[in-house]
């Protein structure tokens, strides 16, 4: 009863009814500003311009690996080895680095490998036909312990100056790294709305089948979103990699958890062609400051997966209420259970 | 249609698992008989009840996440009936599939009811199930002390050969293949799996059938919890890590079709095989255990791609490029089988660059002794983690170690922290007969039964690092006792407080057996000597660098009046130190436990104040040293020194070999120690 109740108050709610298109991203944003209140009565400490700087700092990496998984989750498919690719990348830019490679060649060679080992995945699921869970738990598995198998664990040491912060400096750094964030955002984003390669990917994602008789090469599409996926999964690692001296070969681990929760907190359909960058930027900023700001409402850090879990679920069972209501008229069920 | 093509996926699978069985029978020692046979299967009875609970969920095109990490809360709330609530055992028992089911439930309410994808449902239940359970036992409970009878469901034997859990395995095994190929519920999932709408139109009630398969996946988890508890000696709230991927690996493999309509429960054990066959087979050839994770992706995807049934999209099959698909199909079939036939040389040439080198060694090490009857001794030396920086460290010495005694090392271990791992490894060297072993003991009642079996059988068991129990090996290799370091530790970040001031705790993982012992020795000290300071939290890195920093970052923010961080897993010193550093605070001190090279910049940079440990190095050095003389019988029971190569001698106190005291590094002699 009390599920029906609250259903039909948030379905009659305004903002939901009035912004249809983006209700997800409403709802989403609201649960943000809720947890902001509470934040702001009971430790406004959180809200410190250097706190927040950290935290948006922290999550970057998982924004831009999130940006390319949404792409990837829009075709309907999804990629869970982002954390093994991040290893390799950020192993990788720390070698070309030690061996004394200018900054360009290193962001280049990490950008080369990222793009490979998504063109690999995107090979596989697009021409092979392989189910993309397959391709990416094997590829997530293989590259883990293939990783483990050369380094043995040990960490890339002895880094040049250059290497951290680019060489530039602690104070300019951030916004260079938040410039890249916003104009990978930005820029896929405005794809996805405005142009044909955009449509081609929603296309594709709701209905494949349609897409192929509309004259879309739909295994193209597929092919480049895994590609891109591994580009911005290089970035990421580059991005991450930077705000360090030393690069452990076990960072990543559990990565692409938190990047296909936070594409899926954002309201992307997993079944394919239902999604936007907005969501994932809000979803990622909600799953980022949920951590911290449990630590500082002062939660005890063994209950903190727990309540994780719990906000997640709650993110998500609001997102199935006000949806339920149109799924329920839209012919009983078409997509209903399904991966 | 469906079943004619699963018989090709398993035919292809069978061949897959014929060919792991040659090669291993020819490069792996003592791999084909009887008594590995059923190794192998005792091993895999948790996995398999996970697996057969996945195949008809997939089946369905559906998925769950969650049943690893519900297994960890069915066993952690065993554990607490057991011994908080003094239940009895079949209560306890009842307690922990009902735990499992009410997590089932919860699943399917949510998927059925309100239709909420189930990837998304159990990656929010996965994070939730394991919370929880860390949450009841504050991550470091472990129960353990189970009775005898109890642990004999999972570490005893029928007729001497069978393992006891194998016949719940077989049980399960038959009712999931009743259930699924036998019944109107089974052809109600897969009608499910190949439509929904159609399903639901064919009159099928749709949500309750999809609602038992995800009720029967907690019930097994419960079940698999029972076992794993049997099995290990103890139920924390790690169990069952991982067991999700490797489960869906299985059932995959077995040639279910993840977007549903396909699969049946003989593939799923074919698949189960499978992977175990190749754990097992590496292990028995001595090749490191990271290739099997790298052989299971290839094969994985191999299987997939060489099955005709699987590469179809869903919906494509009445359209005419079905015959240009097939055609493409056959160019990639001989691609991919390339592709396998090249992992399988790869395997051999693998073989044979590790014999070469056992073979080269000797001569490297100059000094080599011929063994006696020409066989040189094999000695098993296993990490507690693979690929942490602290192990990597200790194998260097062992190796150095091994390189002048003239003896075969093993080193292996999980690649993560991994209790079960770790006896799996164990038998794979009972059966492999090797000459020593010694063990940094993850999990001290669960290894210990197969220690003593490994003593039973005549090898010399050595525990290094961390202990096992006493009568369960013939000596310890003692680095430092967890008093010893937790003394150290709060001694010396007394003298940088001035003994006044709050400090805060980085720790590694919350559930880590050894931190939590360094932390049970610090607080009675901090109470007892130290009244003016106060240890304000203690926040988990879960030995991610990245992690230490970000929650050291928050540490600054929440309690800016914090003088001290103390790291106390080798990755988080660093993690910590560069958050320290970058916020500029030159009045927060850093200290820790951890590695000097990975901390020597923030040492001299005047970031981290001391660095405390013993050398690692001359541990690894040191235990293969006692595990060599232990086997060939100059280490006897009743020894008081030991004549340890370049390390001189060493004192034996008892069944103790102690390395000396813990090292305090900083700026005048971190430079001097080089891992």
């Amino acid at each position: 009863l009390l599920w029906r109740w609250s259903a039909v108050a948030l379905r009659r709610w305004p903002p939901c009814t009035s912004l249809s298109p983006y209700r997800v991203e409403t709802a989403l944003g609201l649960v943000i500003l809720a947890l902001a209140a509470v934040l702001a009565v009971a430790a406004p400490r959180f809200f410190e311009p250097a706190n927040l700087a950290d935290l948006v700092l922290a999550n970057l990496p998982v924004l831009i690996a999130a940006v390319g998984a949404t792409l990837v989750i829009l075709t309907g498919e999804i990629d869970i080895s982002v954390g093994s690719t991040f290893a390799v990348c950020s192993v990788v830019a720390g070698t070309l680095a030690t061996i004394g490679a200018p900054v360009p060649a290193v962001a280049l060679g990490t950008l080369a490998v990222g793009a490979a080992i998504g063109t690999v995945n995107g090979l596989l699921v697009a021409w092979l036909h392989i189910p993309s869970i397959v391709v990416t738990l094997a590829a997530m598995v293989a590259l883990r312990d293939g990783l483990r198998w050369i380094t043995e664990g040990a960490w890339v040491q002895n880094l040049p100056a250059s290497f951290q912060w680019f060489g530039l400096t602690q104070q300019l750094y951030p916004t260079i790294a938040v410039g890249i964030a916003v104009l990978i955002s930005a820029l896929t984003a405005w794809t996805m709305r405005s142009t044909r390669a955009g449509r081609v990917v929603f296309a594709t994602g709701s209905n494949a089948e349609a897409a192929r008789l509309a004259a879309i090469d739909t295994a193209a599409v597929r092919l480049s979103v895994f590609a891109l996926a591994g580009v911005f999964t290089a970035i990421a690692a580059i991005v991450n990699a930077v705000r360090f001296t030393q690069v452990p070969p076990n960072t990543g681990l559990g990565f692409e958890m938190k990047v296909i929760a936070a594409v899926v907190v954002g309201g992307a359909a997993i079944t394919g062609g239902r999604g936007s960058i907005a969501g994932t930027v809000l979803g990622t900023a909600l799953l980022g400051m949920s951590g911290p700001a449990l630590t500082f409402l002062g939660a005890s850090a063994y209950w903190e997966r727990a309540l994780q879990g719990g906000i997640i679920l709650a993110a998500v069972a609001i997102q199935a209420i006000t949806r339920t209501e149109r799924a329920v008229r839209r012919a009983a069920g078409t997509s209903g259970v399904a991966i | 249609m469906s079943t004619a093509r699963s018989r090709n996926s398993e035919a292809v699978l069978a061949a897959v698992l014929g060919v792991e069985i040659v090669v291993f029978s020819m490069v792996g020692e003592q791999f084909a008989t009887i008594g590995n046979f059923f190794e192998i299967s005792r091993l895999t009875v948790e996995l398999g009840l996970l697996s057969l609970a996945l195949t008809p969920i997939i089946v369905m095109g559906g998925i769950d996440l969650s049943v690893g990490s519900l297994m960890g809360l069915s066993a952690v709330m065993f554990g607490t009936a057991l011994q908080d609530w003094r239940v009895s055992l079949p209560a306890a028992v009842a307690v922990a599939v009902s735990v499992g089911m009410t997590g089932g439930a919860l699943n399917a309410a949510v998927i059925a009811r309100f239709r909420v994808p189930p990837l998304i449902v159990t990656l929010g239940t996965m994070a939730l199930f394991r919370g929880v359970a860390e949450g009841i036992t504050e991550g470091a409970r472990n129960f353990s002390g189970f009775p005898a009878s109890f642990l004999a469901i999972g570490q005893g034997y029928f007729g001497g050969v069978v393992p006891a859990q194998l016949p719940i395995l077989v049980v399960a095994a038959v009712a999931y293949a009743l259930l699924l190929h036998r019944s109107v519920i089974g052809r109600a999932w897969y009608a499910i799996g190949l439509g929904e709408a159609g399903a639901r139109y064919a009159g099928l009630p749709v949500a309750r059938r999809v609602a038992l398969a995800y009720l029967l996946a907690g019930a097994a988890a419960g079940l698999a919890a029972i076992i794993y508890a049997a099995h290990l000696g103890q139920a924390r709230s790690d169990a069952g890590t991982g067991y999700e991927l490797a489960a869906i690996t299985a059932v995959v493999l077995g040639g279910a079709s993840v977007t549903g309509g396909r699969g049946t429960i003989g593939g799923t054990m074919l698949g189960l095989a499978v992977v175990s066959v190749l754990t097992n087979g590496l292990q028995l050839a001595a090749l490191p255990s990271e290739l099997a994770g790298v052989l299971t992706g290839v094969v994985l995807v191999a299987a997939i791609a060489l099955d005709p049934g699987t590469r179809r999209g869903r919906g494509r099959a009445a359209t005419p490029e079905l015959l240009e698909g097939e055609t493409l199909v056959r160019n990639s079939q001989v691609a991919i089988l390339c592709a396998a036939i090249l992992a399988g040389a790869f395997l051999v040439a693998g073989t044979n660059v590790w014999m070469v080198r056992s073979l080269v060694s000797p001569a490297a090490g100059g000094s080599a002794q011929p063994a006696s009857a020409g066989r040189r001794p094999v000695i098993a030396v296993m990490p507690k983690a693979k690929g942490d920086p602290y192990f990597v460290s200790c194998r260097l010495g062992a190796e150095e170690a091994a390189r002048e005694l003239g003896v075969d090392l093993i080193w292996d271990g999980p690649t993560g922290l991994d209790a079960a791992r770790q006896n799996e490894l164990v038998e794979s060297w009972i059966t492999r007969q090797v000459d020593a072993i010694a063990v940094s003991v993850e999990n001290r009642a669960g290894i210990s039964t197969v220690l003593r079996k490994a003593r039973e059988r005549g090898i010399k068991v050595l525990s290094w690092d961390a202990d096992a129990e006493p009568d369960a090996r013939d000596f310890f290799v003692n680095q430092a006792t967890p008093e010893g370091i937790g003394r150290a530790l709060i001694d010396e970040a007394a003298k940088l407080m001035n003994a006044e001031g709050d400090f805060a705790v980085v720790t590694g993982a919350l559930s880590a057996a050894n931190q939590n012992a360094w932390i049970a020795a610090i607080k009675p000290r901090l109470a007892a000597n130290y009244p003016k300071m106060r240890l304000v939290t203690i926040r988990p890195s879960d030995d991610d660098r990245d992690k230490a920093f970000s929650e050291t970052q928050t540490i600054l923010r929440v309690h800016p009046g914090v003088k001290l961080v103390m790291a106390i897993s080798a990755p988080a010193v660093p993690g910590a130190a560069e958050a320290v550093r970058q916020a500029g605070r030159r009045d927060v001190n850093v200290m820790g436990l951890s590695l000097p090279n990975m901390n020597k910049t923030y040492v001299h940079g005047g970031v981290v104040q001391k660095v405390i440990l013993w050398n690692t190095t001359n541990l690894g050095y040191l235990t293969v040293l006692a595990a060599a003389k232990a086997a060939d019988g100059t280490l006897a029971p009743g020894a008081t020194s030991l004549a340890a190569g370049r390390l001189g001698a060493i004192t034996v106190r008892g069944q103790e070999i102690v390395l000396g005291e813990p090292l305090v590094m900083d700026k005048g002699n971190i430079d001097q120690f080089d891992f």
